[in-house]
């Protein structure tokens, strides 16, 4: 395994087992009571009507939609600007006969395309919450 | 093995302590900003264990003990109408995930080698972790599945409308905040926080100077991330009770309320290292990846002192400003943060392109850089005010008939 990983697992490890203990104090130590009013959803004193888990709406569901295209989008760039001073990529790049500068001008137009299809979007009234 | 476990022995109880006592800063600094005297009262009671000595007051510095103590003691309840396992899982998965966070963050730079053993010791858990930036990324989306399986699980509807509000908001303002990492990323060339910080020393120009624009973007968006007011929809109490959390009580209700103060711990933290330079200040700290002993603990009190005013920060922004209405979030999220954080990253990629280009990295170009961006920072936002009024309907839903509905765009 990689050796850099390891301190990372560790501290999920040590966040578990502090969550999971004090939760575990929690319970040992508290009183214990209840009751049939106490088993009810709490909405401010009212009689729950139904089940909460219903149909919602469905806007909450585009703007999932939206942020997918739009950060899969986004992750496309990261690979680029972290290469993009980096010596030795550069320099497989131009042996392959491709220039820093092309590929400058190539995600330039990827953003263009980006702003394109945002654009579309709003017009589209997608960013309308309605 | 033994190396990090110290560290995420001194990480883990820094944090915890660190929590408890910024919501005691928290709750004076309300009082200060609302001109009442706060909680000033809990001391330790030692009367309550040897007669005849006298309790201490302390200014209130007992408050968060006595908290946690009360937190631990109350029932640890779960509903019969909720659905036990994912009811438990919430508040641990958004706990653990905020904890792990800090895996990647530097808390410190590197203490020179001397007196824990010959090597220089990095104050990093994870030190190398080369994608570090990701690694945070990822964890803060991690995040969301907390905020929603507590909502989902509690069965419970204005639980539920919190969660479902929350997902939106987190998702939709983590794009800006992406697009503000990016120019960073960009400038630097690297995913490392460490040599993130290490590139704006060794420049002496910090990214908050010369991607002003990429700054905003990325402070509020990570307001909106910690769910802080103004953006503190997932459970505004006038609207949602608790929002999330409304059906928890005892130690889980403290999970969540633990993990929310490290989002916005961690978020400082970001807000330090991309942009403020991290440990770095002029003529003070050095700039080398080499320091003296003097300058590792300088090092440490600048980190340490900025993120304490950062923290401040937050909690002024806390008690001035209103909270936004829900479509008003979300139009602000899509309609303002996303066209400047494109803008952004644009002026960034160009201003770097044309260093590379002319081959010119001296200082004076530095200064024409962050000039140029400077004055598109302000352009920016002159347009927006201008534009803003004129373009957005600002009326609440229910005052427009359902052809303005269908017009606003």
């Amino acid at each position: 395994m990689d050796s850099l990983l390891v301190p990372i697992l560790l501290f999920v490890a040590c966040a578990t087992v502090l969550a999971a203990g004090l939760l575990t104090v929690g319970s040992l130590l508290g009183p214990k009571k209840t009751g049939r009013v106490k088993e009810m959803p709490y909405e401010s004193g009212m009689d729950p009507i139904h089940d909460a888990r219903r149909r919602f709406d469905v806007r909450f569901h585009l703007v999932a939609i939206a942020f997918l295209v739009f950060d899969v989008e986004l992750l496309f760039l990261y690979p680029w600007a972290v290469a993009n001073k980096n010596a030795a990529g550069l320099k497989s790049l131009t042996n392959m006969g491709v220039s820093q500068l092309m590929i400058f001008c190539e995600v330039m137009v990827f953003i263009a395309l980006l702003t394109a299809g945002f654009v579309y979007a709003w017009r589209k009234g997608v960013f309308q919450w309605r | 093995m033994i190396e990090p476990l110290i560290k995420i022995a001194i990480l883990i109880g820094g944090l915890m302590t660190g929590a408890a006592y910024f919501v005691l800063l928290e709750r004076r600094m309300a009082a200060w900003v609302q001109d009442r005297v706060g909680p000033n009262r809990v001391g330790f009671p030692l009367s309550q264990f040897v007669s005849g000595l006298k309790d201490l007051r302390l200014f209130g510095l007992g408050q968060p003990a006595a908290d946690g103590v009360k937190f631990i003691l109350k029932e640890e309840y779960t509903p019969a109408h909720v659905d036990k396992r994912l009811f438990v899982l919430a508040p641990i998965s958004i706990l653990v995930a905020a904890l792990v966070t800090f895996a990647v963050i530097p808390f410190g730079d590197v203490l020179p080698g001397g007196v824990f053993g010959d090597e220089p010791i990095e104050m990093v858990v994870s030190p190398g972790a080369g994608v570090g930036m990701l690694v945070v990324f990822a964890l803060s989306s991690i995040a969301v599945y907390g905020v929603i399986l507590g909502g989902w699980a509690s069965n419970n509807k204005y639980s539920f409308l919190g969660g479902l509000r929350s997902s939106a908001q987190l998702i939709a303002y983590e794009l800006p905040l992406g697009l503000g990492i990016l120019g960073v990323i960009l400038a630097t060339g690297s995913l490392d926080i460490g040599e993130i910080i290490g590139e704006q020393a060794r420049t002496g120009w910090w990214f908050a100077l010369t991607q002003p624009l990429g700054f905003f973007v990325f402070c509020v968006a990570s307001f909106a991330e910690a769910a802080r007011l103004p953006f503190d929809l997932p459970e505004c109490e006038q609207e949602l009770i608790g929002g999330y959390h409304t059906e928890y009580s005892g130690i889980k209700l403290l999970l969540f309320l633990v993990a929310e103060f490290l989002h916005m711990i961690a978020a400082s933290f970001l807000i330090v290292m991309l942009f403020l330079g991290g440990w770095h200040f002029w003529f003070l700290t050095g700039s080398g990846s080499e320091a003296t002993w003097f300058q590792a603990i300088m090092r440490l009190v600048v980190l340490n002192a900025k993120i304490f005013l950062v923290i401040l920060f937050f909690m002024l922004v806390r008690w001035s400003w209103p909270r936004f209405r829900f479509d008003q979030l979300m139009a602000f999220a899509w309609k303002v943060m996303m066209p400047l954080g494109l803008i952004n990253f644009v002026v960034v990629a160009i201003l770097d392109q044309l260093k590379i280009v002319s081959g010119n990295d001296s200082s004076g170009m530095n200064l024409v850089c962050a000039l140029a961006a400077w004055g598109i920072c302000i352009g920016a936002w002159v347009a927006i005010s201008i534009a803003g009024p004129l373009v957005a309907d600002n009326r609440p839903r229910r005052e427009l008939n359902s052809f303005e509905i269908d017009s606003q765009m």
